[in-house]
């Protein structure tokens, strides 16, 4: 069990600047992701956390170790913090093999320590055969093994990666990324990635902190962050495609109709008849159909025109607009299977409890 | 990469250790480091020919300079056992500033001024002395500033009245031999130098020379002084008695100087 | 030939690229490496050498460090003779000149060098040196190796600043070039013609040999 102590503020030059209050306790192995747009700051947070950017104000405790206190001025440098850093596009070095890219925090490359434990995770990260390569001879998943490996080499407390998959290209992305989330379970060290991809935090995030503007806006367990985006903004950084403002025009048994774009949207919700509620649907929870069909629990059905269709990974991402505006992500078959185009007519089709409704503060 | 960069650091190293101490071979009992007066670079080497071939041998090593320069480089200490100015009014001036003592001051000859233009040169100098400068586009002398033959050259001049005609035609030398250097090559096309470097050396069948009278500017009186940090004070002593004696005294007369009054 | 102004030519430029390697590497390091406040200072005095003549440089190096000086006085009771007119005032000239020449092609190399590979090897656990070395030094060489080259032929063909604070000197600070010089002002046309072509033939060899480098690209 170790914990994580962070209360800094950092200041770019003269403009806004990032201020980040949290206590992570974890037991072996937990993943946190720091999920943003890019331009959040959550870059600058975690190469804080690095010793690379010297906070302002505050501290960074980790464990018993202080390894930031401005007050006390107390900076440990980033060499004898004993984290593994992953940085974007890796920066491995282009002068030094494989095997000497991994075994670099050893001090020398000869030392039969060294020599065995470059062995073991050449093995583990599927290196083999690879060891006297040049980082420049390898394929994008290889290099960020490769990067992965020279990270933990020295077994740190605490692995710290910073878009770990935005280097790569689509199909390969995917794949490594599964790759990456089996890694870090087994490689049992805490770690931190920052990621502006929500798949990311989904598939190996067991608690996601998200960052806006530098300020965290809402943090815990994936679950409930996903499935309780506090904010709008939140609510887009989770994924979710639309966000709808409307009204409460009534409320009958706990379900509140309100109304947004002229169009009646059915949702639970707590709030009072006439307040301004936010709703949040998901692509992955819009249905589109040919034709209005009426024997469906749904109780949302909203005639709509398909704006747009464009392809994200095996799915097709369709825009429908019913008065506003939502995203419906269906799977490549059934897209064909519809045989839509954009400015056809069709039924957007969405469960009342799939409708995540903010009140407006 | 790493390693070859580091063995041609290495090697620098290793040659700056090695190559042969070349910084102090000119010290010992005989051997006297001269600090000279342009005008007897061709004086200074022939003695220099007659001092090795002696019993003892006397070693000189001399370097050449304006006076002025000479004297500032002095005044900083410069490493000279002897000073041989073209004036001696600096060697004077460093016994006034306390780094050298007045029984080591000595004067042994006297400047003389001629102009000098090149063998196929058509200025008159022979008939209308320093008139026949009017015609010359460009005129070598040392620098007034730091260097006793600028000045004997300036007063000259001045006295003929011709200054300010050719001000602007003059080119000054850093000390006389640069500026018989300036003529020689053809870069002037007359000169005002030392009768010493006119009338020996390589000039000599190369040009012409009018000698100043000696009325017409200050006497050169050329002094010298054994400094106090002289690291061999007797091989000092024995180049000035030779330079004063009948030897020394026959040599810089056949190079062009006089003698100083006794 | 003046085997004794060659000899001790080549002793003061390896001398001088000695300890400009000693000096510049570090200085240049910082200098591509720091965000502090003052850096343009710092790189102003390096590079002012550039644009000041000789004797500006030779002129202070004389007031500061004579035998009056304080400099100078030090320097006396540590037991040495004295600073101007010696092999180590023109060393010291040397490097005060030359430093330009070195830190200016180390700098940008190592300014070249992607800040996220240092920033890396600092996370791995390496110190600022072991960075330096393994990481910074090598992927730089042929700029340190350009500076080096350049310090050197430029030491070599160095004129005013050795004149004024070395004087003329046989075998203690008389250079090649003030050696030619010498022998202009004494009329010896052949000698100096004979040296002027050696350092003709040398500036060549030096500046091909630096061109070639800065065309080569590290190999990844």
């Amino acid at each position: 069990m170790s914990r994580l102590d962070v209360d800094f503020e950092f200041k770019y030059g003269r403009g806004a600047g990032i201020v980040c209050r949290w206590r992570h306790e974890f037991d072996d192995g937990r993943v946190t992701v720091l999920l943003g747009a890019s331009g959040s700051g959550k870059t600058t947070l975690l190469r804080c956390l690095a010793g690379l950017e010297r906070p302002q104000r505050g501290h960074i405790r980790f464990a018993e170790t202080t390894w930031f206190d401005a007050a006390r001025r107390v900076e440990l440098p980033p060499e004898r913090r004993d984290v593994g850093v992953l940085v974007q596009d890796y920066a491995l070095f282009p002068h030094l093999t494989v095997e000497q890219n991994i075994g670099f925090a050893a001090g020398a490359f000869a030392a039969p320590g060294t020599r065995a434990r470059v062995a073991e995770l050449l093995e583990t990260f599927k290196l083999r055969g690879l060891e006297h390569r040049r980082p420049g001879q390898l394929s994008g998943g290889q290099q960020q093994r490769v990067a992965v490996a020279r990270a933990v080499f020295r077994r740190p407390r605490l692995l710290l990666l910073d878009e770990p998959l935005s280097a790569l290209d689509g199909p390969t992305r995917e794949e490594v990324r599964e790759e990456l989330a089996a890694l870090l379970r087994s490689l049992a060290i805490p770690a931190y990635v920052v990621t502006h991809d929500r798949l990311d935090a989904l598939t190996f995030a067991d608690r996601t902190v998200l960052v806006d503007s530098g300020r965290i806006i809402q943090e815990g367990l994936t679950q409930e962050v996903f499935n309780r985006p506090a904010t709008p903004v939140a609510a887009r950084l989770v994924g979710v495609d639309a966000v709808i403002i409307g009204r409460i025009a009534a409320i009958d048994e706990g379900i509140a109709t309100v109304t947004a774009g002229g169009r009646e949207v059915k949702v639970n919700v707590h709030g009072e008849v006439g307040s301004e509620v936010a709703l949040c649907i998901r692509a992955e929870d819009v249905v589109v159909a040919r034709h209005e069909s009426h024997e469906l629990s749904s109780m949302n059905r909203w005639h709509a025109i398909v704006r747009s269709e464009t392809a994200d990974g095996p799915f097709v991402r369709v825009v429908l607009d019913c008065g506003f505006r939502v995203a419906a992500l269906v799977t490549r078959d059934a897209w064909r299977r519809l045989s839509l185009r954009p400015g056809d007519a069709a039924w957007a089709i969405v469960k009342a409890a799939s409708i995540t409704a903010l009140p407006r503060t | 990469m790493l390693a070859r960069t580091l063995a041609a650091v290495a090697a620098m190293a290793a040659a700056a250790v090695l190559i042969p101490a070349v910084q102090r071979p000119l010290t010992g009992p005989q051997s006297v480091r001269i600090a000279a007066a342009a005008d007897l670079r061709f004086a200074l080497e022939e003695a220099r020919a007659r001092l090795s071939a002696r019993t003892p041998p006397l070693t000189v090593h001399a370097t050449y300079g304006s006076s002025g320069n000479l004297h500032a480089q002095l005044r900083q200490r410069a490493p000279f056992d002897l000073f041989l100015s073209a004036d001696v009014a600096y060697p004077e001036d460093l016994v006034r500033g306390g780094v050298a003592n007045e029984g080591d001051l000595f004067t042994y000859a006297l400047g003389r001024l001629v102009v000098w233009v090149p063998g196929d040169s058509g200025l008159p100098i022979e008939r209308d002395g320093l008139r026949a400068l009017g015609a010359a586009q460009r005129i070598a002398i040392a620098n007034p500033a730091h260097a006793p033959y600028g000045r004997a050259a300036e007063s000259a001049l001045r006295g003929a009245d011709l200054w300010d005609d050719l001000r602007a035609r003059l080119v000054l030398g850093e000390n006389v031999a640069q500026a018989a250097q300036f003529v020689d090559s053809g870069a002037a096309d007359a000169g005002i130098i030392a009768k010493s470097l006119a009338v020996a050396g390589a000039m000599r069948d190369k040009g012409r020379a009018w000698e100043v009278p000696h009325d017409q500017y200050p006497a050169l009186l050329q002094g010298g002084l054994i400094l106090r940090w002289a690291q061999s004070r007797p091989a000092a002593i024995r180049f000035r008695d030779y330079l004063l004696g009948g030897d020394g005294r026959e040599l810089l007369t056949r190079n062009g100087f006089g003698l100083p009054p006794r | 030939m003046d085997w004794q102004a060659i000899a001790l030519t080549v002793k003061l430029a390896a001398v001088t690229t000695a300890a400009l390697t000693v000096i510049g590497l570090p200085l240049a390091y910082w200098l591509a490496t720091t965000r502090r406040r003052w850096r343009p200072i710092v790189d102003a005095a390096v590079a002012v050498p550039l644009l000041l003549p000789p004797t500006v440089l030779g002129f202070y190096l004389l007031m500061s460090t004579g035998p009056d000086s304080l400099v100078g006085r030090l320097y006396e009771r540590l037991g040495g003779d004295s600073i101007p007119f010696s092999f180590e005032g023109v060393v010291l000239a040397s490097i005060l000149y030359n430093l330009p020449f070195a830190v200016r092609p180390f700098a940008s190399a190592f300014a070249a060098i992607d800040r996220r590979l240092i920033e890396a090897a600092r996370c791995l656990g390496a110190s600022p040196l072991r960075t330096f070395t393994v990481v910074v030094l090598p992927l730089a060489w042929p700029g340190v190796l350009a500076g080096l080259v350049l310090s050197f032929a430029h030491t070599v063909g160095e004129f005013g600043v050795v004149l004024m604070v070395g004087g003329n000197i046989p075998g203690v600070t008389r250079t090649i070039a003030i050696a030619i010089y010498d022998d202009v002002q004494a009329l010896d046309y052949a000698a100096a013609n004979q040296a002027s072509a050696l350092l003709l033939l040398f500036a060549m060899v030096v500046l091909t040999v630096t061109y070639m480098l800065q065309r080569r690209v590290v190999q990844l």
